[in-house]
């Protein structure tokens, strides 16, 4: 085992580790910093993002629409104060990476575009063409080479968190290309390791998408908050799950049945414009328009694609392909050559896949956990700002904006934290090797983590899709403990040291036992509907009475996760009907109050 | 415990020879008609200077069977060169913008060839005249 | 909530066989090819096609992956002799058949169909890959401008994924692994045909010599097998005009190049 000691350290180099990294080598560039990631840095799913990021930025916007849009999308269960912050830092950061060099699409004279998305009132949404978390991702991690105090670990995966005294005080990682270990010792921690997508069977996340560093917190008593929000994006490749970007509805593409009608007008979101329309219809957000997907197939009103999934059509054809070819070229080549058709000439079959966690490690406005010297960012966190529903384009603003935050308050912590004590320290990380290679040594169990992976990702799909149901969750809940139990005898069928994915897959799949378990346990609890967590079984209606309230789920060992309620913050916004189109225009014009 | 070896591939000795870059060794190699035209030319000039007596010889061996298929088998290998390097020109120069997009390189490669067919034409009906 | 079953049955399954170029350090003395027969959904990807190996067959197969949409540069491998994106290579689109997957020409083999990847990420580093500002702007003072046509001038190199099947396609690389190569050039163009960028003569100084751009003998192989159009030859062919220029104006040049 080697020792690396560093002041800072920060696990994830997607958008928020990135930019955590580079703002802590900015506050004091006399501290090291060790960054690490399981992959390449410019490899992290942040790359996946297409349609943009928001931060007001034209005249007749305001910090207050933006604020609440992002509350009223949340279905109120946003920390409202942290909202505000996020909304008056979001543009800041925008320019920021402008600055940087990213390449944001602009108008013909050279100002920044923007274009529109679901459940935004105003056009904020900056983009660049559609790679807009490409082009982040790249930037900021060009942009951190300029910093030589950020020692990066690339294609280092994390063990575990050391902790000792009450505080977080580094992690085990393991590289598997030369196979060997290091302990690396810092006096603050930021998990930046984004979501935990792949613990359903379709989904828009890549492989890597595992929830490690949740289950890392969760495993050291953190607790996991409003983990049973999982966001559905509408409009995905049957199938592989692979993302046709919400901006393809923003620049005006319409979703269509098997009739080749526009169903949305049946679901509250008309009325019907051939323009688009802001939260109206196809620019409604995504938990509705999975829903409406969902009651379509009940009323036999889609229809099967060759890979034996339901679906309806995302047509672009009206667009045109000059359009399309501007705008949209990543969604025109993956129509091309992942489907065979031309986007230009064919609607494009499309289906809900899960796209996003809104839940994650609880942090406070400073990213700060409630465990001492341990911060987290992007994805991974639940810093409070998406509630119970995220909208589009609010995820890549708050990884610079959050990043940003964390890597300040991680260097404040770190300058006033004890140095550490490298020999105790040394033995925690002694054991969780310990731990990790057991998992690879094990013999004689006979489970395959693939067979559990699918089992998992399955009955996570039937008990906790767009949809709920109590005894469908309960299944979920101990069909999940079953497989907790079977996964203690998984056997590899490789055991040897340099790049050994089969052991690493292995380790992931334990991270996203926990997650699941998080997600569904605090999904059974919540006998109410909001935002994405949708129930028919007599629980249809929001209940602001019982649970305008975060969940937050902690970690029993052996045992299903225990749940508990914690108060939302509540500044200026005051829980009302979330209603979009003709019905949201109406409220809006009757209390002069925003919609 | 196994450590990290990587092994490094030999690079085959006659990857010219394959494709994809069989298109590439040829068009090099096309470029040699062009430095053997410049020998021919060199010759010419080389007889002229040593008086009539050599030119004439020059010009005979000029009007030879042999030459003549040398002069065809080069023509062919420069028209070959001119085309190819044509195709490669778009990768070799900056990007050309027009009304703020850049050109694209097989409308750059399409343009360069027709623009070298029209000078040689041009050139070769110029000749024909003057010969006359 | 339970989803209607579907019929999975109707998907059309088909079987298909890889030739893949095995390599495990410590056990194998050089790499050797081993055969398997897939089956799955005649529309599967060649990386689709490696999962279903690994889950089913043998859990020891080891290569890189994760977005699986041709976006994060994880998955290049030689496919039938071409270096290409696994996971946006359709087995229906190959020619029937046995196919081939090798690892990445060009690189060392670190296991499998994983390869080195420090050395390029070290040469990426060394182009100086980040805006060198013209003019040092705050962020108060808002965003630059910048023209459509000044984004087009180096758009197209802003899109390299970082995926290195344009370095498995050049032989000057494969002769010389300390060759720049295209991927490298394509960044520093990046950043050199940017308006709002005045580090253009530091990141020249980086290109002189062997290996620097004039390795390159314009095969340009690199443009055709690249899977985002970066056309990357164009980088590195561009800057031989550029390093030979700076080569003679340095001569005119009054201060000294930092
Ligand atoms: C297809 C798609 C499109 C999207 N489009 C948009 C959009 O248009 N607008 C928007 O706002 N949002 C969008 N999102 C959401 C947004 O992109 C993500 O929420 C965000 O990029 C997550 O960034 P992150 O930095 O938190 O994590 P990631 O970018 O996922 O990075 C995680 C990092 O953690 C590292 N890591 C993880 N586990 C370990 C471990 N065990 N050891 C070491 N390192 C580890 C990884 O290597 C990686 O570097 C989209 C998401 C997807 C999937
Ligand atoms: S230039 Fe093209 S082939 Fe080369 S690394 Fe970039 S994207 Fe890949
Ligand atoms: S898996 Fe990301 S490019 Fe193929």
């Amino acid at each position: 085992m080697e020792i690396f000691e560093a002041d800072v350290l920060i696990i994830g180099a997607g958008g928020a580790g990135l930019r955590a990294a580079i703002a802590a080598a900015q506050a004091d560039p006399s501290l090291t910093i060790a960054l690490v990631s399981k992959v390449l840095p410019m490899r992290s799913h942040t790359v996946a993002a297409e349609g943009g990021s928001a931060g007001v930025i034209q005249a007749h916007d305001s910090l207050e629409n933006h604020f609440n849009d992002t509350v009223h999308g949340g279905d109120w269960l946003c920390e409202q104060d942290v909202v505000e912050y996020f909304v008056s830092e979001a543009t800041a950061e925008l320019i920021q990476l402008e600055h940087w060099g990213c390449p944001w699409s602009r108008k013909p004279n050279g100002q920044i575009n923007v274009r529109a998305f679901g459940g935004m009132k105003i056009e904020r949404t900056w983009f660049a063409a559609d790679r807009t978390g490409f082009h982040i991702l790249h930037t900021l991690f060009q942009t951190s080479t300029h910093y030589p105090s950020i020692k990066r670990f690339d294609e280092h995966f994390c063990l575990d968190l050391i902790v000792a005294d009450g505080r977080a005080q580094g992690a085990t990682v393991l590289s598997p290309s030369t196979g060997a270990f290091t302990a690396i010792f810092a006096r603050s921690v930021i998990l930046a390791t984004g979501g935990a997508g792949r613990v359903f069977r379709q989904n828009t996340n890549g492989g890597i998408v595992t929830g490690d560093g949740m289950a890392l917190a969760f495993r050291h008593g953190v607790p996991l908050r409003d983990m049973e929000f999982v966001q559905y994006h509408p409009t995905c490749m049957p199938g592989s799950g692979i993302l046709f970007t919400e901006a393809c509805r923003g620049e005006g593409g319409y979703l269509v049945n098997k009739d080749g009608y526009r169903y949305l007008q049946d679901y509250g979101l008309g009325p019907v414009t051939t323009e688009p329309r802001n939260k109206t219809m196809e620019l409604g957000p995504r938990d509705r328009l999975s829903q409406a997907f969902w009651q379509e197939e009940r009323k036999g009103r889609t229809f099967v694609t060759p890979q034996g999934e339901s679906a309806v059509y995302l047509d672009l054809r009206h667009l045109g392909r000059a359009k399309l070819k501007e705008r949209l070229p990543l969604i025109f080549g993956l129509a091309e050559e992942f489907m065979g058709l031309d986007p230009a000439e064919t609607p494009i079959p499309v289906r809900p896949a899960v796209h996003y966690t809104m839940g994650g490690i609880l942090t406070d406005i400073n990213t700060a956990t409630p465990l001492a010297g341990l911060f987290a960012a992007g994805e991974c966190s639940s810093v409070g700002i998406h509630g119970a529903n995220r909208l589009g384009s609010n995820s890549l603003g708050e990884l610079t904006v959050f990043g940003r935050v964390a890597g300040q308050e991680a260097v404040k912590f770190a300058r006033g934290a004890p140095a550490v004590d490298p020999a105790r320290l040394a033995d925690q990380a002694k054991a969780s090797i310990a731990k990790a290679l057991s998992v690879r040594d094990r013999k004689g169990g006979g489970e395959r983590h693939s067979v559990i992976r699918k089992e998992m990702a399955s009955t996570m799909e039937k008990g906790c899709g767009i949809y709920r149901l109590g005894p469908e969750m309960q299944e979920t809940c101990e069909k999940l403990a079953e497989l907790k139990r079977r996964a203690e005898h998984i056997t590899l069928d490789d055991r040897s040291d340099i790049w050994n994915t089969d052991w690493l897959a292995a380790l992931e799949l334990g991270y996203q036992l926990d997650v699941a378990e998080a997600m569904a346990h605090s999904a059974l609890l919540r006998k109410e509907s909001r935002g994405a967590h949708q129930r028919l079984d007599g629980f249809e209606k929001r209940d602001d009475e019982r649970f305008l309230a975060h969940s937050l789920a902690r970690y029993r060992p052996g045992a299903a996760p225990e749940i508990s309620y914690g108060p939302v913050k509540i500044t200026k916004s005051q829980p009302g009907e979330r209603a979009y189109g003709a019905r949201g225009e109406q409220l809006e014009k009757k209390d002069g109050a925003h919609v | 415990m196994n450590e990290r070896r990587p092994y490094r591939r030999p690079m085959p000795g006659n990857w010219w020879a394959k494709p994809p870059y069989r298109a590439y060794t040829a068009r090099e190699l096309s470029g040699v008609a062009v430095a053997a035209y410049g020998g021919v030319l060199f010759a010419g000039l080389l007889s002229l200077s040593r008086g009539p007596e050599s030119w004439a010889g020059f010009v005979d061996f000029l009007k030879s069977p042999a030459s003549l298929l040398l002069h065809v088998l080069l023509l062919a290998a420069v028209i070959f060169h001119v085309i190819t390097w044509f195709q490669t020109l778009p990768k070799t120069m900056p990007k050309m913008i027009v009304n703020g997009e850049a050109v694209p390189p097989k409308k750059i490669t399409r343009i360069a060839t027709i623009f070298a067919g029209a000078m040689s034409l041009a050139l070769v009906f110029f000749v024909l005249g003057a010969a006359q | 909530m339970s989803e209607p079953v579907n019929a999975e049955s109707a998907v059309l399954q088909k079987t298909f066989e890889l030739r893949i170029l095995r390599y495990t350090p410590g056990r194998d003395e050089e790499p050797a090819f081993g055969s398997f027969q897939v089956t799955g959904a005649e529309g599967m990807t060649v990386l689709e096609a490696l999962q279903t190996i690994k889950d089913t067959l043998d859990g020891t197969l080891s290569y890189r992956w994760s977005c699986r949409m041709a976006v994060c540069g994880s998955c290049g491998m030689m496919i039938n002799g071409t270096p290409r994106l696994a996971c946006s290579t359709l087995l229906r689109d190959l020619p029937p058949g046995p196919v081939t997957v090798e690892p990445l020409q060009n690189f060392p083999i670190e296991r499998d169909l994983v390869i080195s990847v420090d050395a390029f990420v070290k040469k990426i580093e060394s182009v100086y890959p980040y805006l060198i500002p013209k003019e040092q702007k705050t962020v108060a003072e808002g965003p630059h401008l910048q023209t459509p046509a000044q984004m087009a001038a180096y758009e197209s190199f802003s899109d390299c994924i970082n995926c290195m099947l344009c370095y498995a396609a050049c032989p000057q690389f494969g002769e010389n692994p300390d060759f720049i190569g295209p991927g490298a050039m394509a960044m520093l163009q990046r950043y050199n045909g940017d308006s709002r960028d005045g580090g253009r003569q530091k990141r020249l100084d980086t290109i002189h010599g062997e290996d620097g751009v004039w390795s390159c003998t314009a095969v340009g192989i690199c443009s055709e097998v690249c899977p985002k159009q970066v056309d990357p030859a164009n980088a590195v062919n561009q800057n031989k005009t550029n390093s030979a220029f700076d080569f003679f104006l340095r001569f005119l040049r009054t201060e000294q190049p930092q």
